[in-house]
């Protein structure tokens, strides 16, 4: 077991009162499996990631429950042993490269950096590393591109660059959030295929990140669906596409416009927006969206329950 | 042979080998004063009713020929035409009252939207600017423009970000309809709107379609999005359009190399444990418009390209009623 969360919360105060961006949130991953986390805005997908990494700094913030690396708690670790973790152990990748980038240096130059920090090794033995990390990420010439700043590489380059720098030294766990999404389709084709591909031959662990129901069905073997700081259905990836229950999984995978076929007169269109986590509805917090809601949603909120594919809805408790 | 010309064939919006070029750097920068390539030698025809779907990479050049088709740029070269009548250089003061008839819908909402002021004042300012109505009239009319849009009446006195951001695309597009257009250029207006919010919006923008008689230019890098939208599909790539057809049959059976490619890389959920669909992944990035490849433009990433394509730029070229291709090489079907 690479991780282990357990009944995580994550709470800030704000000027408007206090928030719960995430409520109770529990997942467990194993060596080189892909784990897809779907979710909207405001959904918790990335606060629950950023416990996970320990970067959640705001003096506002409270986290509680538990997060277990290789059996270790992370909940309350100092920083300096966090710090020995990340970038090493566990790496990231976030939606903007250029938040792991700094202008001014080249990208030799900064993956260098990343390998001396946590391995000691010489300049010269770092250098030869990130030549070979960057043919492995598809760089058509790494020796040239060690000189290049990021601002002389393309958006897919510089996400490349820094898949580069997350998996120098060879991280048991990537979490990855949102990583292809400010990319064109056909550049986010090359980097799903990339993260297959590692995971096949450095076996680590990845947490996937997207609001996109098709990029998780083509990479993840595992899904979880979140939605206002709740886990509200897991399963494997056959499971939740094929037998999704949780009436919102439903409604976003119907909501989706064909790419074949018949295409419909109207899409099947979810009423209302998510909410805002300042003020969530009573009771279940998709039930004023919902389609099947009955007197039982208002009442409680549902839990998920400890079956390997669930759903949080009391309608698919009682069927 | 010509059959007469009825009302739904008649283009609303044409342009003939138009073209934008930008000048970038001044004659004291590096690499002195150059000349981009934005949007080359494309040649369109919109008729009323429809909805044309411009697809195509970042920095393909959509959203400059989208800007040029509601001439918030000026046109470099080539022409423009609006029912048949030539808008190409009309100045500010004659493009006025086909301001009205010409609208569009930016992504973003709220950068679109005077955050200081009521969205009530907002969806009336064209009203104001463009009509003779009184303020009674005003009052009206936006009240009857909220409806259209599913907003409700209490609405008008909100600010923008009292409001959700698909709440405040539909503020976007009563603002964008206030005026009974014609035309109205939607540039990626579902792209920055919750997933589960967006199949409202492509519904609202049907239906607005379907009671006002409005022709549509919608571009997305969403692909499913827009083949839902569009009755017709322009695939641009570099600056030009490279294959262009009716939308369900442009997705089902592409002709062109990149837009194979492109239709290929979309994501989709397949209930089938492994995937089934045949992926092209294209290999380097879309080359620079400063400096445009030889030849076919595509040449250089196109996994069939043969000798001719280096030398030779394909010309688009309609090999069936309806259906036009920019390749050598098609795979026609």
């Amino acid at each position: 077991m690479i991780l282990s969360v357990r009944d995580l919360k994550v709470s800030f105060r704000t000027h408007d009162g206090p928030v719960r961006a995430i409520d109770g949130v529990s997942f467990d991953l194993e060596e080189s499996e892909i784990l897809g986390v779907v979710g909207e805005s405001g959904s918790g997908k990335t606060v629950s990631l950023l416990a996970v990494m320990g970067l959640i700094t705001d003096p506002n913030a409270t986290i509680e429950g538990s997060i277990r690396y290789k059996g270790r708690e992370l909940v309350g670790l100092p920083p300096r042993e966090l710090r020995r973790l990340r970038g090493n152990e566990i790496a990231m990748i976030f939606q903007d490269p250029m938040t792991a980038l700094t202008p001014v240096y080249t990208i030799g130059w900064q993956i260098a950096e990343q390998i001396r920090a946590h391995r000691g090794v010489s300049k010269a033995k770092a250098m030869a590393r990130v030549e070979e990390l960057l043919a492995e990420v598809n760089f058509p010439n790494p020796h040239e591109a060690m000189s290049r700043y990021p601002h002389q590489l393309s958006g897919g380059m510089r996400q490349r660059a820094v898949i580069a720098m997350a998996l120098s030294c060879d991280p048991a766990l990537l979490v990855a959030d949102e990583p292809t999404t400010a990319l064109d389709v056909t550049v986010q084709a090359g980097i799903l295929d990339l993260v297959r591909k590692l995971r096949a031959k450095h076996k680590s662990a990845v947490v996937f990140i997207t609001h996109d129901m098709g990029v998780v069905s083509e990479l993840a073997d595992r899904v979880m669906v979140m939605y206002a700081g709740r886990v509200v259905e897991r399963g494997t990836r056959t499971e939740l596409f094929s037998d999704p229950r949780h009436p919102y999984t439903r409604a976003l995978l119907g909501s989706i416009p064909p790419l074949t076929g018949q295409k419909p007169r109207r899409l099947p269109a979810i009423p209302g927006s998510p909410p805002s986590l300042l003020r969530l509805p009573q009771g279940c917090a998709f039930g004023p969206r919902c389609p099947v809601r009955y007197e039982p949603c208002e009442a409680g909120k549902p839990g998920l329950g400890s079956g390997a594919h669930a759903a949080a809805c009391f309608r698919v408790a009682q069927a | 042979m010509s059959e007469p010309m009825t009302e739904k064939d008649r283009p609303i919006l044409e342009t003939r080998s138009l073209a934008k070029r930008f000048s970038i750097g001044t004659r004291f920068s590096a690499e002195g004063r150059r000349t981009v390539h934005a949007v080359d030698n494309v040649s369109l025809t919109v008729r009323r009713g429809e909805t044309v779907g411009l697809v195509g990479e970042s920095g393909c050049g959509k959203s400059t020929l989208a800007r040029c088709l509601v001439r918030l740029y000026d046109i470099t070269d080539g022409k423009l035409l609006f029912e048949g009548d030539d808008i190409t250089s009309k100045s500010l003061s004659e493009l006025r009252p086909l301001r009205r008839r010409l609208q569009m819908v930016f992504q973003d909402p709220s950068a679109s939207l005077n955050p200081r002021r009521r969205v009530g004042d907002l969806v009336a300012e064209p009203l104001r600017i463009h009509g003779k109505l009184s303020a009674k009239e005003i009052a009206a009319r936006v009240a009857e423009l909220f409806e259209l849009v599913g907003l409700l009446p209490d609405h008008v006195m909100r600010y923008p970000h009292e409001f959700s951001g698909g709440q405040r695309q539909r503020v976007g597009i009563a603002r964008a309809i206030a005026l009974n257009p014609d035309l109205v250029v939607l540039d990626e207006p579902v792209s920055a709107l919750d997933v589960s919010v967006q199949a409202q919006i492509v519904n609202l923008l049907a239906d607005l379609q379907e009671k006002l008689k409005l022709t549509y230019i919608f571009i997305a890098h969403d692909l499913s999005v827009v083949r839902q939208v569009s009755t017709r599909i322009a695939v641009m790539y570099l600056g030009s359009i490279v294959e262009e057809g009716p939308a369900e049959e442009v997705f089902a059976t592409p002709a062109h190399p990149y837009s194979q490619a492109l239709i290929s890389a979309v994501p989709v959920v397949e209930t089938t444990p492994t995937g089934t669909r045949k992926r092209i992944i294209l290999t380097g990035d879309v080359p620079s418009p400063l400096k445009p490849p030889s030849g076919c433009r595509f040449h250089p990433r196109c996994p069939i390209a043969a000798d001719r394509c280096r030398s030779e730029r394909p010309e688009l070229k309609e090999y069936r009623p309806g259906r036009k291709v920019a390749c050598h090489f098609p795979t026609l079907t």
